[in-house]
This record gives C-alpha cells, structure tokens and sequence, in this order.
C-alpha cells in the first residue's frame, strides 16, 4: 500500500467527523415503510431496521466513533503514561501501590465497571468516554512503567540525576522522548479497541442514546438483521475496518520513522 | 527462584482483599434490589422485609462487608439468593467449561498467530507481510457479536459441521474457540512479528547468519525462541482477558461459562453470585498472571534483577 | 542462552499440550431422540409455590397438576377438581376420578392439596403467592378426595387463584428441596438438568425425553432450529426473523392471539406528563396500526384497555385513540405549548433490543407533534429499580400473564404505590379508587363483570397507561414435529401432545393412559 493511503483515510475519517454536522443529511429520520429495504438510487447502502437511511447514518456515526475514539485514546495515554512514568521514576511504595491498581483494575471485569457506572451517572456519549477511559488507562500505566524501568538506570538518567536535574525534567526531557514510541505505537492499536468497545456498552445500555448513531451501535443493530437483511451490517463494519487499517498502519509507519531514535531503547 | 515465586504469591492476597471489597462496594452502589426481583411487586411490605432479613440485607453495610469478607476466609460463598443453591456448586459446574474455551481459544489464537507473525516478520515488507498484518487488522475489528453468528452460517448451517451452539462434544468447542482466538491472534501475531523483527537485527542472529546457516534454521532455532519471551507475558495477560472478556461469544453460543453467569446475576441482583464470579475470575487471572511472571523470570533470568528494587 | 532456548520450547510444548489434553478427552453424546424446545433461559427451580416468571409457571404446568385451570376467557374451569359454593365463605372442592400419581408412584389425595395451599400460606415459607391467598381462613380435608376452603371475606373470584401446582404432603412434611427435585402429579417428570443451560423432561405417558435448551441470542435460535439442532421456538424472536424463517420449507409457523399487554406508562404527579391533554397528545400521536404492520409484521393487535375483549371482564368495544397528528398538536396548543414551547419529556426504557427500536419510533413520530423525547436506556435491574422507585416520565412495558382482575387495584388503586403494588405512575384518582373497591364488593361475577367494562372506559378516558398493543404468539416447529398446539396464554401444554414424526413411541403402561385422557379432557375443554 502507498504509504501516504492510511494518513489519507484517517485525514477523511477526522475531515468527514468535522464537517458531518453541516451536511444535508437526515440520519434519524424513520420510514416504517422501508424497513431493512436494500440499496436504492437515492441511498446507496440501503436502510436500516428502522427505514433510516444506513449512507447518512454512517456519516453522523463516523464524528461519534471519532470523537469517542480521540478522546478515550488521548486520555488514557496522558493519564496512564503519567502514571506509569511516575510510579517507576519514584519507586517505592508508590511503584507499589500503582502496581497493586493496575493488578486490580486489570483482574476485575471491565463490564461490572460499566454497568455501575450506567447506573450512577445515567448514560451518554460522555460516560462512555469516562467508562472506557477507566479500564483503558492501566495498559499504558503498564507500558511506560515496563519501559522507565530499563531506562531509568541508563548514564545519561544517572547523569541528569547526578546534575541536579528536577524529577520533572528528567521525565520530560530524558525519559519521555525515549519512551513515546512504544506508547504512541500502543495507542495506535487502541483505536480500534475503543471503537469496538464503544459498541460493547451501548449493549450495556451505556453507549449512545438512540437516535444518535455510532459505528459501534450501527454494527451491533445490524448484526440482529443479519440473516435477514445483511446489507446493514456490511456498510458500518467495512467503515470500521478501513479506519482500524489505516490507524494500524499509520502506527507501523511512525515507529518506522521513530526507529532510528529508539533503536537502541528496544534492543535492551 | 522459590523466594521470587513465594513473593509474587504473596502479592495475590492483598489484590483479592481489593478485589473483593471492590466488587461489594460497586454492586451496592448500583440501584436495584434482588429481593424486588425475586418477589415481584405483589408482595407485601412486611414480606419483602422478612426476605431481606433473612438475607442479611437490612444490616448496615459495614457489618454486611465484614460477614462477607469472614465468609470469604472460611471459602463459604454462600448461597445464590435466586436458585437457593450453594455458589460453589454453580461455579464448579460452570468452571471446566470456561477454562476448555479459555484453553481452546488461547490454543487457536497461539496456532494462528505465530506462523503469520513469522511469516509477516521473516518476509518484512512483502506482499506476504501485509497480508498476514491486513489479516491480524481485520481479527482485531471484527466484534465477536458479528464474528459469532457469521462463523455459525457458515460452519453449521451452510457447510454443518459444527454444531451451531451448546456444549456437547469436542465440535461444539471449535467455533466459540475461533471467535474467542481470531481477535486475540490478531494481537498476538502483531506481537511475534514486531517481537522476532527485533530479535533478528541482535548480534547473535548476525553471527548465525554469518557461519553461513540457512535463513529459515536460524530463524526458527535461535530467532523465535527469543521472540516468544515477550509474547509469552502478553499470553498471560491476554488469558485473563478470555476468561472475563468471554461474555459476549458465552452468550452467543450459549456456553456454560462463569462469563454469561456473571452477566445475568448483575441483571437481577444476586449480589453473592457477582460477588463469588467477579472474585474467581479475579483470581484465576491473578494466579494465571503470578504464574506467567515466574515462568517469564525462569526463563530469562535477566527480570528478577530489574524488578528487584 | 542454550538453557534459556530450551526452556521456552518446553514452555511452549506444554501450552499446547495441555490444550489438546482440555478438548481431547471430551466424550461425544449419543444422538438421542428428544424433541428440543429453544427458550431464551432456563427457571432457576421448579417450586411452584415460588415460581412467579413466566418461563417456570409454563414448565410448573408440566411436571405438576392444580385445582383449576383458567380458559381463553380467564374463566376458571376443572382441572384436578370440580367445585361447588356452599355458602359465600365456603368452597368445596372435589377432586376428579380417576386421580392421577405423583412421579413417586403415590396417589394424588386430599390431603396433599390442604398441604400445599397452607405451607403457601406459612408466613416464614414467604412465597409471593401468599398475599392472593390470604383470604383463606382455614382448609378442611373431609374425604380422600374432598377439600373445603373457608374464606374470611366473600370473593366470587376465590376459584380463579388456585392454580398453583399440587406438592405431595409426606414431601411438604419432610422439607423436601421441589426447587432442584421437583415432584409432581404432572404428565411430565424431570430426569435431570444438564448444568444451567439445559433442562431434560420425561413424559411420563411414552418416555417421550423434552429438552429445554437455553441459548440466549435470537438469531443463534433461528439458526439452530435451520440445522435441526431445535424443534420448537416459541416467542422472543424478532418478527423480520420470524418472517425470514417463514419462508423456509422445513419449518411451520404457528400463531396465536396473546393476551400480553403493552403499554406505555407516565408519571401522573409530574409538572409535564401529570397533564392528562399531553397523555392523549401521545396517543393521538403515535400510530399504533403503523407500527403494528410494518415493525411488528401484523403479529399483534391493537389493545385499549389491560385485558382483551374476549376476557371476561374485558370490555367487548371501546373507542381508543385513533391515529391523529393534527388533533394531537391541537391539544398540545391546548395546554399551552407551541412549536417555540415545546413538551420534554424523558423516555426510560430497558436496553432490550426491541424495547429500545420502539422508543427510537415514538420518539421521531412525538417528535413530529412537537414533542421532544430523551430516550435514556438501562439495563433491567437499573430500569425496573428507576420504575418503582418513580424516577421516570415516561416508559414502556408490558404486563404478562395477567388473567385476575385484581391487576387494576393492583396498578391503579392510590393506595398500591409501590412498595404496596405497582402504582408505579402514581395514580391518585378517586372515582378509578371507588369503582375498583365497589367491583371487588360485587357479590356475582355479573356485577363484577359491569364495574370493570366502566372502570377500563374510564381509564381509557383518564389514560394512566396509553395502551398499545397485544402481541401475538408465534411458535416455529420443524415439519417433522406433528401434534404441537399453540395456547392462548403461550404456555407449553402442546408438549404433551408433540411427536416426532416417524418414531414409535414405547407402550403405554395403564396407569398414564388414564392420566394422559384425564390431560386431554382438560385441553380440549379450553379450546
């Protein structure tokens, strides 16, 4: 694949997430009548089960899965890594004690989580972030820890250290450089997984609220028609892979690019 | 090592205690009520009060806490509040049927994953390599509740081979296997490529390379045996993930596991049986996890020097 | 680095190794020749004294017989007994020859119903049962097979509440566990349970084996009754499903009138939906027969009140709320609110697929009246808990298998707000109060028959529910299943009658002949 292909694809995705609001589209608008009916001239991928057009669906869903996919992504990379940093630069009974949460959040089903969480703050867009942004921070927590811990011994940490560097800027200037590859990396591969579980909780009544549409709502009411009306699954599930791909790829191509710098981080 | 090993066991013990004050915490939080559930609205006030007493539900919530963490010590679960049966029977009897799954899928997923990731990492940038990595992408955005039913169309409708659900029989075990194993071969394989594309630029597989040995006998012999080291954590991990994470494939093909038992004691409430799932499933990942970290520090000995502090 | 290498093959071996250990030794099944049944769960036990969901009264019905039975009028007909009224306080029963055995060979006698009815009635038992039957002073057993209930109060309606299941007494005295053990007087025996997802009956007439299978996911369903792997699939599948499999040759489709009620409900002390011109704003809005014919596939039919014509104390004709946008919008403006002021109202509803597909509806068609509708979805026990506790506007569910008429001071007297009932909106109306406790003082069934036609007139009109509809029963059967019926309730009793094509039964032993007859008798009585 050309390598400028999945920046492309995730430029459109975030592109058509922005500008989605101010299209001429109706996505909740319902047509009894044409219930799971097949693509037409006018909607090219056809209806959903309820008669609403799965083409402008798929546009309004795509800014839902973006939004939540940023922001979960981005939340839990900061927060994780922070933590991650933090509890091996310190050690101790710090180190400890995040340790012992990531072991606790890690064993405990995510899904309990979830459903307390429905429960407590009502459900929304917003709670799915704040659900998904709970179970997700731990594997990045996990990673950074992993890595300071290689690295925090290297000459030039103990050198920093030794010059009288504040914690602070050890971690920023010396530490995080070396360890964002591998993060950034990480994250790109939990695109996917947000995406998904975003479905996983409109299950769980957490997700979005109907009418609004995501991609991971769209595939899980799709999936109930499959043998009826496969077309409606087809549409929102290709969507996804595409993104997904193109994420994955982009997440190859910039450690590709990070190589050079951190070479020498991975081969410890 | 037995010293690492006893260390890292000991280290279960407090994360069960979290564990099990969590789970307490979090199931009396959500509103809900199993005595409402189980006696329907016809019931009278004083009823529902005597049934609560008799669950021990009307006792403040420190004192319930502390009958059950004394219950948790003496391995008495107590008993389901709908069915009236002791929790340890109903987890045993689904117990063997969530580690067979959990077992098969990790099997499925191990079985996929390292020939593609090999392949992928051994012809690195080839028409091979994407593919194999566009095949891991699609394992890794496909969601269970779509890859479930597609897999029974396919393999027991259309073609009827496997049953289409249930657990009767090693055939029944292959497609909720496939669709547990497919996403996590996905990740896996993405981890044996990235893992054995490191190993391979080291000094040694250079040397190897050097004495003139075929390219495929130094891959397998000395490149792939270092690779699976860190995959082998990811493994464990991921094990865990099955074990919990199953729900939606137990639903699906409607498996006797602890996954779809937790689900629907959440659903009415039956507080003991959460509390007994949450905790086993918790402990199995806990232990699976102890476990992989001291076969991982077995292995390479090189671990026990970093963690120690 | 050797010692390392070799220790992560052995490593890796012993993984795989032990996988092909896990599902190498499983033993296969032999095929068997039992009819299978699809259910969506299994019941958690099989007391009837404690049953109250609909799945295990469906299977009680089998493995254990009752005093009475209630017909497609929800009158009350013979079943194990035939009964007289002595005096207002006095019901003789008598129990109906030849009398049937329970599963342990013992005869079914007078003395086991006064057992089962009074440990029902034993407050620490606590079975929800309890309160229908309070009124039941005291029981008498004066013959092998005659029982005479003594009441506290009149009720014309005392024979339509003893329908629970008849326990042998020795048991009852022994503290027998009927929950895992269940014996009964039933056609149908329990052989065993197969973990918590299958459930094996015997009937006892053939040795005909019944499997209740659990698989939870619709289309999974639909899918195991194509390969054959289930016979009988009653209910609970989407209609665009059972249309789909309509079309398949291999399969029959079966359909019924059901009673099931749905309805949506409001909050009456709300500031908004307390508002009795916005309720008929709502249903002037929604069109019902719509939905009906292209979501519902015309497998329901439209309902106005809580209990169907045909009920007997159903009213044979109301005028409901027709489809009406324009009349809806004009009683929006009534109440003082415009197109700039529109209504909001919050919609609870449990995340059930279909529950949650008809909120999407009604939302966008109340929408098109000027109605603004926040759907808000939970899982069932956050739902059920919002509900009775009156944290709602508005919500949709549907009363199953209600057949008394002790429903409407159940949902509609001021004084059943939950806990003491399922007033759940708050009804406080007094003219809905009067006519209820007058019908219940109504000494003949005629009487109580005219109070309650007004009193679901005047619901209808002061509309504390805006009534849907009642959904239909479908049973899908593979072609080679013959002599299953479909019951007006959904109840399984076409079991008892079911076959596979082409097997031969066993013999028949005398004994379950003449029960299997009496079973018949009873069956074709309610048809």
């Amino acid at each position: 694949m050309r390598s400028w292909v999945p920046l492309a694809i995730v430029l459109v995705w975030g592109g058509v997430a922005i500008v989605a609001p101010l299209l001429p589209l109706d996505p909740d608008r319902i047509e009894l009548s044409s219930i799971l009916a097949g693509p037409s001239a006018h909607h090219w991928l056809g209806f959903d089960e309820l008669g609403r057009s799965i083409g402008d669906r798929l546009i309004i869903g795509a800014r839902t899965s973006f939004v939540v996919a940023v922001c979960v992504v981005s939340a839990t990379l900061l927060v994780g890594s922070a933590i991650g940093i933090g509890a091996a630069y310190w050690g101790g009974w710090i180190d400890r004690f995040v340790v012992w949460a990531i072991d606790l959040v890690l064993a405990f089903p995510g899904l309990l989580l979830a459903i307390v969480l429905a429960g407590m703050l009502g459900p929304g867009i917003d709670n799915v972030v704040l659900a998904l942004s709970c179970v997700g921070w731990v594997g990045y927590a996990r990673l950074a820890r992993a890595q300071v811990l290689m690295l925090k011994h290297r000459e030039h940490v103990v050198a920093a250290r030794a010059l009288g560097a504040t914690p602070t800027r050890i971690m920023w200037q010396h530490l995080l450089p070396l360890i964002s590859a591998p993060l950034l990396v990480e994250a790109s591969f939990g695109v996917a997984g947000v995406i998904v579980g975003e479905a996983g909780l409109s299950f769980l009544g957490l997700g979005v609220q109907p009418p609004s549409a995501s991609w991971g709502s769209m595939i899980r009411d799709g999936t109930r028609y499959m043998l009826v009306a496969p077309h409606v699954v087809l549409a929102p599930g290709l969507a996804l892979m595409l993104v997904v791909l193109a994420v994955n790829l982009l997440g190859d191509q910039l450690r590709d690019w990070l190589d050079v710098k951190t070479k020498t981080v991975i081969k410890a | 090592m037995m010293l690492y090993l006893l260390r890292r066991l000991a280290a279960v013990i407090p994360i069960m205690f979290g564990l099990a004050c969590l789970v307490f915490f979090l199931l009396h939080l959500i509103p809900g009520d199993p005595v409402e559930v189980m006696l329907g609205e016809a019931a009278h006030p004083a009823e529902k009060e005597a049934l609560r007493r008799a669950l021990g539900l009307h006792l403040p919530l420190h004192t319930q806490l502390w009958h059950y963490v004394q219950g948790l010590v003496m391995f008495d679960f107590g008993t389901s509040i709908f069915s009236g049966r002791p929790i340890l029977d109903i987890l045993l009897e689904r117990l063997p049927a969530t580690i067979e799954l959990g077992v098969a899928a990790l099997a499925v997923a191990v079985m996929m994953a390292v020939p593609f990731g090999v392949l992928a990492a051994v012809r690195h940038k080839t028409v091979i390599d994407f593919g194999a990595m566009g095949f891991s992408l699609l394992g890794m955005s496909i969601p269970n509740f779509w890859l479930g039913p597609l897999l029974i169309l396919i393999g027991a409708v259309w073609l009827g081979w496997f049953p289409v659900s249930g657990r009767e029989g090693w055939r029944s075990l292959i497609l909720p296997a496939l669709t547990l194993g497919v996403s996590m071969a996905a990740i896996l394989s993405r981890m044996v490529r990235s893992s054995l594309l490191e190993v391979i630029r080291e000094d040694y597989i250079r040397t190897a390379r050097a004495k003139g040995l075929a390219e495929w006998t130094v891959i397998v012999r000395h490149g792939l045996r270092t690779a699976l080291l860190p995959v082998l954590t990811l493994l464990g991990l991921q094990l865990g993930a099955l074990l919990s994470g199953a729900v939606i494939t137990e639903t699906i093909f409607a498996w006797p596991g602890i996954g779809s038992l937790t689900v629907e004691a959440i659903q009415r409430r039956d507080y003991p049986v959460v509390q007994a799932a949450v905790l086993w499933i918790s402990f199995l990942y806990v232990v699976v996890n102890a476990f992989t970290d001291v076969l991982y520090a077995w292995l390479d000995p090189r671990v026990r020097t970093e963690e120690s502090p | 680095m050797k010692v390392v290498n070799t220790r992560v093959w052995i490593v890796w071996l012993s993984v795989l190794g032990a996988s092909v250990l896990v599902f190498g030794c499983r033993d296969v099944p032999s095929q068997s020749d039992a009819i299978r049944v699809g259910v969506t769960h299994v019941p958690d036990h099989f007391d009837p004294r404690d049953a109250t969901d609909a799945i295990s009264s469906r299977i009680n019905r089998l493995l254990y017989d009752r005093l009475v039975d209630l017909d497609e009028h929800a009158q009350p007909v013979p079943a194990l007994a035939t009964w007289e009224q002595r005096t207002p306080l006095q019901y003789r029963f008598v129990l109906r020859a030849p009398r049937p055995t329970f599963h342990d060979g013992s005869p079914l006698t007078a003395w086991d119903v006064k057992a089962t009815y009074e440990s029902v009635l034993d407050p620490a038992r606590l079975s929800p049962h309890r309160s229908t039957l309070e009124l039941i002073r005291r029981i008498e057993v004066s013959r092998d097979d005659v029982i005479d209930f003594v009441l506290d109060h009149p009720d014309p309606l005392f024979p339509h509440y003893l329908v629970i299941g008849i326990l042998p007494a020795n048991l009852i005295a022994r503290g027998h566990d009927f929950r895992r053990k269940p014996v009964g007087s039933g056609p149908f025996r329990l052989e065993r349970w197969i973990d918590d997802t299958r459930v094996r009956l015997i009937r006892r007439s053939d040795g005909q084996r019944i499997d209740i299978v659990r698989v939870p996911d619709p289309t999974v369903r639909a899918l195991k009754l194509l390969a054959g792997e289930l016979d009988i699939v009653q209910n609970d599948l989407p209609p665009e499903l059972v249309a789909y499999l309509a079309e398949d040759d291999r399969l029959r489709i079966m359909r019924h009138h059901g009673t099931n009620f749905s309805y949506l409900g409001f909050h009456l002390q709300d500031p908004v939906t307390g508002q009795r011109e916005i309720r008929q704003a709502i249903a002037h809005a929604i069109d019902r027969e719509g939905i009906i014919h292209f979501v519902l596939k015309d497998g329901a039919r439209l309902a106005n009140a809580v209990f169907p014509p045909e009920h007997w104390a159903g009213h044979p004709a109301l005028n409901g709320y027709p489809y009406d946008p324009d009349r809806a919008r004009a009683l929006l403006t009534q109440a003082g609110y415009s197109p700039t002021r529109p209504v909001r109202i919050t919609y609870k509803t449990s995340s059930d697929p279909f529950r949650l597909r008809l909120a999407t509806i009604l939302q966008q068609q109340l929408a098109a009246v000027g109605i603004d509708v926040a759907i808000h979805s939970h899982d069932w026990g956050t739902f059920y808990g919002d509900i009775k506790a009156g944290r709602f506007q508005m919500f949709s569910l549907a009363w199953v298998g209600v057949k008394t008429p002790d429903i409407f001071r159940y949902a509609f007297h001021s004084q059943s707000v939950p806990p003491h009932g399922a007033n759940r909106g708050r009804l406080n109306d007094a003219r809905v109060d009067a006519l209820i406790e007058q019908a219940e003082r109504a000494k003949t069934l005629q009487e109580k028959q005219a109070v309650y036609r007004t009193l679901q007139a005047v619901l209808l009109e002061s509309l504390p529910y805006v009534p849907l509809w009642y959904e239909d029963h479908v049973a899908i059967v593979r072609r080679e299943i013959v002599g299953y019926r479909l019951a007006s309730d959904g109840n399984y009793d076409g079991l008892r009658s079911v076959r596979r094509r082409g097997i031969t039964t066993r013999s028949l032993d005398r004994e379950s002949t003449a029960s299997e007859e009496r079973h018949a008798i009873g069956t074709m009585r309610r048809q």
